[in-house]
């Protein structure tokens, strides 16, 4: 409809607008920074998403068969539980708030990062180190973006370490091959994740109402 | 399917992350933790994903079973062969990591250089024409000759796979003791010692402002000036350079050597009208006093020129001008020989004159082959 491409188009400008350092004067409201944000951070997950995909293929070969089998699917042993799940009831994922869904996307990464790390540590092959370094920075990306959007809102940053090496109360695998089976499960966490989050962030865009901003434009005089 | 036992793995191998050379033989034997009711006869073996024949496996008791591994091969991967104890339904009961390979072989052909004697790079090349099929560690260690204790080498892959680099606290004037010791779960194996003197091995950057231009209107020919590199400016040494040039759709560089100590050369014998590459490098020959060669440096980048294509047959008089020269000339002196002729008095100060005029016109137009004819 006419009217809805003009919101549309008011929302884009004011996008636009707001992205050029020139204009200072121009007050995009909160929301529509936290927009912005939501959107990049929803980016920062599809491009996650597809380089995982290079480094578990990578990764996986390392670790040499049945690790690299399309349908290999070792049980879940009781130390695996240490990863955050990405596996959730779909009405409790419906119905979780945005700060309660924001919220459990930063603490899974940032753990996830902190046992990635710990990986990159320990692996044997330059190859493999340098991919991995590659994915821990553009991980820290996104957490660091996650924690942009939830400030934007007005929400608090979840409390606890995202720093140290290895999260406490985990104990190292008492075997090599215990602890290939550790890494498969982190990888495959992290891609369930990443499947998750662009859901999660898809859901959260489609929240920022777009007519709060164009009141604002009217108000300004465009 | 099983379900998540809180307290104990399912199932333990023995042994657990073994290290065996190439073409030794193993027994290993996976046994049921009690809280499993599984029995010896429902398990199975895989190595790599696939599983291993009925025929090697021998039940030692109620719910163990063994199976033997004979001749192993080099593992497939570096992180270790997958040996796996599953229940017949195929679920994974243990697993354990085969290592098997070689000791490491002496590590060869350990060169290193020093860029402007402030730092160490060397690399060396694995003794092992194949593989180990093992994580190899290799460390650099180096130490003054005479005294001083075992250094080690912290910054690794520089300058390739098999290298290292020595950031500081190096000195110069005593030679240095390098080796190379290589490690992997098999063993260990040192190289030889190599000892050089920091002096020996200097390299320097490439040359700075390299500039290319045309001489004059020749066409054959092109002005090549650099600056020697500042970082060895201090040092008493006496620089060697090198240049090569290429055509600009060619891949072929010809090389000119005997440039010697200077900062400019000049190319000759090329093609007019077409577009050259030049690069120059350094060597910072004699440093210190040292006998022996530097190390070239890194090709400076290349810089373009292009020789002028003449456009006239003849080379680069202008035929006008000249004329007009010669004109005037004839017009002078015929004037002057007036003069001579004519001034009785002033005779003596009209012949000196004219006389002086004669030989600066001769002089100048000497390289014109301009016969001077007598007065």
């Amino acid at each position: 409809s006419p009217t809805g491409d003009s919101w549309g188009i008011f929302t884009f400008l004011c996008a636009a607008l707001c992205n050029l350092p020139a204009l200072p004067a121009l007050n995009c409201s909160e929301e529509l920074g936290a927009g912005q944000s939501i959107q990049q951070t929803y980016d920062l997950t599809r491009y996650l998403e597809h380089q995982l995909r290079t480094l578990a293929g990578t990764y996986l070969n390392y670790l040499g068969p049945p690790f690299n089998e399309p349908d290999f699917n070792p049980p879940r042993l009781a130390r695996a539980e240490r990863v955050p799940s990405a596996t959730v009831d779909l009405d409790l994922w419906r119905g979780l708030t945005d700060n309660a869904r924001l919220a459990a996307n930063y603490r899974a990464y940032s753990r996830l990062l902190c046992y990635l790390r710990v990986l990159d540590g320990q692996v044997g092959t330059a190859e493999l180190r340098h991919r991995l370094a590659h994915f821990c920075a553009s991980l820290q990306g996104l957490v660091l973006s996650i924690g942009g959007v939830m400030s934007s809102l007005g929400y608090p940053l979840p409390a606890g370490p995202a720093g140290p090496p290895a999260p406490p109360g985990t104990p190292a695998a008492p075997n090599d091959f215990l602890k290939k089976m550790d890494d498969f499960w982190l990888l495959k966490e992290l891609q369930t994740w990443l499947w998750r989050s662009a859901k999660d962030f898809n859901r959260l865009k489609k929240k920022v109402p777009p007519a709060v901003v164009t009141l604002r434009l009217e108000a300004r005089g465009f | 399917p099983l379900s998540v036992s809180p307290a104990a793995d399912p199932a333990v191998i023995s042994p657990q992350d073994p290290t065996l050379l190439i073409g030794s033989s193993l027994v290993a034997t996976c046994t049921v933790s009690p809280d499993f009711p599984l029995k010896a006869e429902d398990l199975y073996w895989t190595l790599n994903g696939r599983r291993l024949p009925a025929a090697s496996y021998a039940a030692l008791g109620p719910s163990t079973l063994s199976v033997a591994l004979a001749r192993l091969n080099g593992s497939r991967q570096q992180s270790g062969d997958n040996l796996v104890c599953h229940s017949r339904d195929g679920g994974i009961l243990a697993g354990s990591c085969l290592y098997v390979g070689l000791p490491p072989e002496k590590p060869v052909n350990i060169t290193c250089w020093s860029k402007n004697m402030k730092d160490l790079t060397c690399k060396w090349a694995p003794g092992t024409e194949g593989e180990t099929f093992l994580h190899t560690n290799y460390t650099l260690k180096y130490k003054l000759r005479w005294y001083g204790r075992d250094n080690t080498c912290q910054e690794y892959h520089t300058a390739g796979p098999y290298s290292c680099h020595i950031p500081k606290d190096l000195a110069l004037f005593t030679p240095y003791e390098i080796w190379v010791e290589a490690s992997n779960r098999l063993g260990v194996a040192v190289s030889d010692v190599v000892m050089l003197d920091i002096l020996d091995v200097v390299t320097t950057d490439p040359p700075s402002d390299v500039h290319v231009s045309r001489v004059g209107d020749l066409e054959d020919q092109l002005s090549v000036r650099w600056s020697s590199p500042p970082a060895l400016k201090d040092f008493l040494f006496q620089a060697k350079y090198q240049i090569q040039y290429r055509v600009e759709d060619s891949s072929e560089w010809k090389v000119v050597d005997d440039v010697g100590n200077q900062t400019s050369c000049r190319l000759a014998g090329l093609r007019p009208g077409t577009v050259y590459f030049v690069q120059v490098r350094c060597n910072p020959f004699g440093i210190y006093g040292s006998k022996k060669a530097g190390i070239w440096s890194d090709w400076s980048n290349p810089t373009a020129a292009s020789t002028p294509r003449s456009e006239r047959v003849a080379g680069g008089c202008d035929p006008k001008g000249g004329e007009q020269n010669t004109t005037l000339r004839r017009e002078l002196k015929q004037f002057f020989g007036w003069v001579k002729k004519h001034a009785y008095g002033c005779s003596n100060l009209g012949i000196k004159l004219y006389d002086q005029w004669r030989v600066w016109l001769q002089k100048s137009h000497k390289t014109r082959n301009q016969v001077g004819k007598e007065p």
